[in-house]
């Protein structure tokens, strides 16, 4: 328990300094914004109970909003992917369902179960917070187009650190 | 009360998870506003630490051109020193005024934060109300149009940036003196649009851009960058794309411009109103 507390509160900083250190400086163009944070909310153990995985992922969000100056955009956009993240894992199960105290990794799972579970919460995670910064309807289809992309560069980026992880 | 608490049990998730959802958006709805200054007198002193040491690394990576810069911009203020010597010993000699003379103010600061890829962008100075600056301030890079200044505490300050979709500024055509309004579309971070110039005026792809002075807080004829394209839509306006000069990607140091006789201006301007 104790272990697997220090273990998250060490992936949660990572994550947020590469997040911050990184990836909010790259700026590679307007439409092309990779959020990686959100991979602490994916990593998360299955049995986690709602509650906490939603304060969990408030205080993400809320932490990644200091740090750009930006107060609500990512606490509102992260919790609304704590929230589905219950349910994606129900649509999404595996036929013989989840084995229990597991983690949801690329490891237990599978390549391609980790990518359509990174790839749903990423994409409900990167509509709800890029509509929330534009914050009007006028462009629609531009704000869709960033939302596309970002959420392409966001999947491969969490896709690499997973990788990366499941090698050491 | 027991069907009561039967309800919450059953949907607490869904309860706690309105509730965040609730606290964010009232932070969003209310801290977003960088007038009412709290978010940025507060929280952001936390995180400004970390802000000033990824600065002070990125600056020096780039010290080559801002070294660059600043050599032209001392040719620049030197040509005109010469010219001012000269003007001097005509039979009118210039006395330094503050009351009657002077009308805006320069403070020079640095860019410690800044932002091109989000839609509404913001940059952070690394000056503030303790070094006279006050809100509403022109911002200026060289001397081109980089943003207004929207929040201040002590030591720091919050510019919007031109690359932010709430900016608004009133820009003329240098050639013609035709003005309207300029703001950006969002798109690139190099390109803005001048919109409500009518159609029977000329423009040419090269013209320059510059501020009008009417609302203000830039002073007149401050360079926004030269047209880059423009279009004809609806009946009566062009829509041009105005190429800008300032590099939002590479702002470091800036200018801080106060306007002294602002407040005279808008309290004769309120008595027609």
């Amino acid at each position: 328990m104790i272990n697997s507390i220090l273990r998250f509160s060490l992936i949660f900083i990572l994550l947020i300094l590469l997040q911050v250190l990184l990836f909010n400086n790259i700026q590679f163009s307007g439409y092309v914004n990779p959020y990686v944070y959100i991979m602490f909310i994916l990593l998360l153990p299955m049995e986690i109970p709602s509650w906490l995985l939603l304060i969990l992922s408030f205080a993400t969000g809320l932490t990644i909003d200091l740090f750009s100056g930006s107060p609500g955009m990512h606490s509102s956009a992260t919790v609304l992917a704590g929230f589905i993240r219950p349910y994606v894992l129900r649509i999404i199960s595996p036929r013989d369902g989840y084995e229990p105290n597991s983690d949801p990794s690329m490891v237990t799972y599978g390549f391609t179960w980790f990518l359509t579970y990174t790839f749903l919460i990423v994409l409900v995670h990167h509509t709800a917070l890029f509509y929330l910064e534009v914050f009007r309807f006028a462009d629609f289809f531009r704000t869709m187009l960033r939302v596309i992309l970002s959420t392409l560069f966001s999947v491969t980026f969490i896709l690499l650190i997973e990788l990366y992880r499941r090698g050491k | 009360m027991r069907s009561l608490l039967n309800f919450l049990a059953r949907y607490n998730n869904l309860i706690i998870f309105l509730v965040l959802e609730g606290i964010a958006i009232y932070l969003l709805a209310t801290g977003n506003n960088y007038h009412n200054g709290r978010f940025v007198n507060g929280v952001r002193g936390l995180t400004r630490g970390i802000e000033e040491r990824i600065n002070n690394t990125r600056t020096y990576l780039s010290l080559r051109e801002i070294n660059e810069a600043l050599a032209t911009e001392n040719v620049a203020l030197r040509n005109n020193m010469a010219k001012l010597v000269k003007k001097g010993n005509s039979a009118f000699t210039s006395v330094t005024d503050s009351i009657y003379k002077q009308q805006y103010t320069h403070t020079s600061a640095e860019v410690i934060n800044n932002s091109t890829n989000r839609q509404k962008n913001f940059f952070t100075l690394n000056k503030g109300s303790r070094q006279g600056i006050k809100l509403d301030m022109a911002v200026t890079s060289g001397n081109d149009v980089a943003g207004v200044i929207v929040g201040c505490s002590e030591n720091y300050s919050v510019a919007m940036s031109l690359l932010n979709l709430d900016f608004k500024l009133s820009a003329r055509i240098k050639s013609n003196g035709y003005f309207g309004s300029l703001s950006w579309d969002g798109r690139s971070y190099r390109y803005a649009v001048l919109s409500d110039i009518p159609q029977h005026v000329t423009v040419n792809v090269g013209d320059t851009i510059e501020t009008t002075g009417y609302s203000a807080i830039f002073p007149e004829g401050v360079v926004i960058g030269t047209v880059s394209d423009y279009d004809k839509v609806g009946g009566d306006f062009y829509k041009i794309i105005v190429s800008m000069k300032t590099d939002f990607r590479r702002l470091h140091f800036v200018d801080i411009i106060g306007n002294m006789k602002k407040t005279e201006e808008i309290e004769l301007e309120k008595q027609f109103q």
